[in-house]
């Protein structure tokens, strides 16, 4: 079904906006509750490889939206690591693997918006590795904590679209 | 070759190109495509917001009669209280604008308040802000103040239809002039945001203080917009300076850190001031490095 990378990308919005609503409470202490790099993955098993672009585009889209990060910085990095999942679906064939690729995969991407947002930044900073490494600590837990139930709903909805399933030995 | 490995290539072949067209693409075009994606979450951080008043409505509705009777007795006293200071202030403005007609002098920049509600805040060592549940509909502007009471809570960076983003005082975007309490010759000293490295409150920095200037003993000394450059109202509270000053390298000013007078992350409501007229710099903050 052509149009399934939407109807996923709507299925997939109340988590994220779940992800904000706890990067709310988290306010005070400067950290985000960032899981945009765990609904890549397990999409990239199911759906074509334009629509995992598209997916991700639109998953990086929503997140960059409404922070001062560069335009496309989170958004195209998220294409091509689903350019790259959706290539090597062996590596995320079973649960340790997905789970290996969320953790990754939500580091990388939290790093990448990191790294761009202080490029775009219009005052410099000294001393930020601390808060660094709490935000990409984080970002491991989350992304793994996260990505059962996130998973489960994706293909929830991708069964209910008809979407073949991942195949055991791509 | 694998078809597969194939497709891949040529796949990151295209992402090369469309990153080369996104970069030389005109600005309006990312903008488009960032508004279109800040639209389509708003009416979700509408519903977010608005179940949160539910729950606190329906938390207030389980109190007994006796509370929310005596609740309402203090709110009547209170605003006995406050009706009488708006006729002493209604006085006071009336000579103010008087004597500013006498002397001709330049009158202030006159500001609508549009109250609005927290939708949901958001905070990185990158930048601190919130969003606001009004927007473009109700005559919000980028650059326009935003407070609470008398206190300064930030900035607005971004208007959407029926959203705005707010940068706070902490936020390393946020710029103003300020005075300082206790500085008898209303020395300009500078308070910007800066990126927060800590899991503690975040805090901006005041730059060139004077190095003849004293801490007021006893009292954490307070921070005012001096109402320069149009955008702030003076005499606005931004916080208070956090411990000592100390001396910047260069050595000919001190500096020190601001902490808000306010939890900024635990506002409910605040209000935006619009100017009632456009100011020269507003046209300058609509630009594109206004993000």
């Amino acid at each position: 079904m052509g149009w399934a990378w939407l109807f996923l990308l709507l299925a997939t919005y109340p988590w994220l906006l779940g992800a904000d609503l706890a990067s709310d409470t988290l306010a005070s202490s400067s950290l985000i509750f960032f899981v945009s790099g765990t609904c890549l993955v397990a999409p990239c098993r199911r759906l074509k490889r334009w629509q995992a672009v598209l997916f991700a585009a639109g998953i990086g889209f929503l997140f960059e939206a409404r922070r001062p990060i560069p335009d496309g910085a989170l958004a195209l990095s998220l294409v091509a690591i689903a350019i790259f999942l959706s290539s090597n679906r062996q590596l995320i064939r079973n649960t340790p693997g997905m789970l290996r690729a969320a953790a990754i995969v939500n580091v990388g991407t939290c790093l990448i918006w990191f790294l761009a947002s202080s490029y775009g930044s219009p005052s410099p900073a000294t001393d930020l590795a601390g808060q660094l490494i709490f935000q990409l600590l984080l970002a491991v837990v989350a992304g793994t904590l996260g990505l059962i139930p996130i998973a489960l709903t994706q293909n929830a909805v991708l069964d209910r679209l008809n979407v073949p399933p991942a195949p055991d030995t791509p | 070759m694998d078809p597969n490995r194939q497709g891949a290539r040529a796949s990151y072949v295209a992402l090369l190109i469309f990153v080369a067209l996104w970069i030389l693409v005109p600005s309006a075009v990312r903008r488009f495509n960032r508004e279109a994606f800040v639209e389509f979450q708003a009416p979700a951080l509408h519903l977010l917001g608005k179940s949160r008043e539910l729950a606190t409505f329906w938390e207030k509705k389980s109190r007994s009669v006796e509370e929310m009777a005596a609740a309402g007795r203090d709110l009547a006293r209170i605003n006995a209280a406050l009706e009488i200071q708006i006729h002493k202030f209604e006085d006071i403005r009336r000579e103010n604008v008087r004597l500013r007609e006498i002397t001709r002098y330049n009158v202030p920049a006159e500001y609508m308040s549009v109250v609005a509600r927290v939708a949901t805040r958001d905070s990185s060592s990158w930048w601190q802000r919130i969003v606001i549940r009004k927007g473009r509909n109700d005559g919000i502007r980028p650059g326009a103040p935003v407070v609470f009471g008398n206190t300064v809570v930030g900035r607005v960076t971004a208007v959407h239809l029926t959203t705005s983003e707010v940068d706070l005082v902490t936020s390393p975007g946020f710029r103003c002039t300020a005075y300082l309490e206790g500085d008898d010759q209303n020395h300009i000293v500078l308070v910007n945001g800066v990126a927060s490295n800590s899991l503690g409150t975040a805090k901006a920095r005041v730059s060139v203080i004077p190095r003849d200037y004293f801490m007021p003993a006893g009292q954490p000394a307070r921070v005012f917009t001096t109402g320069m450059g149009g955008v702030f109202p003076s005499r606005l509270m931004l916080g208070y300076l956090d411990g000592g000053t100390y001396a910047t390298q260069v050595g000919n000013f001190k500096e020190s850190l601001l902490m808000p007078s306010r939890d900024l992350y635990n506002l409910q409501e605040v209000s935006v001031l619009v100017p009632l007229h456009q100011n020269p710099g507003e046209a300058l903050m609509q630009g594109d490095q206004f993000q």
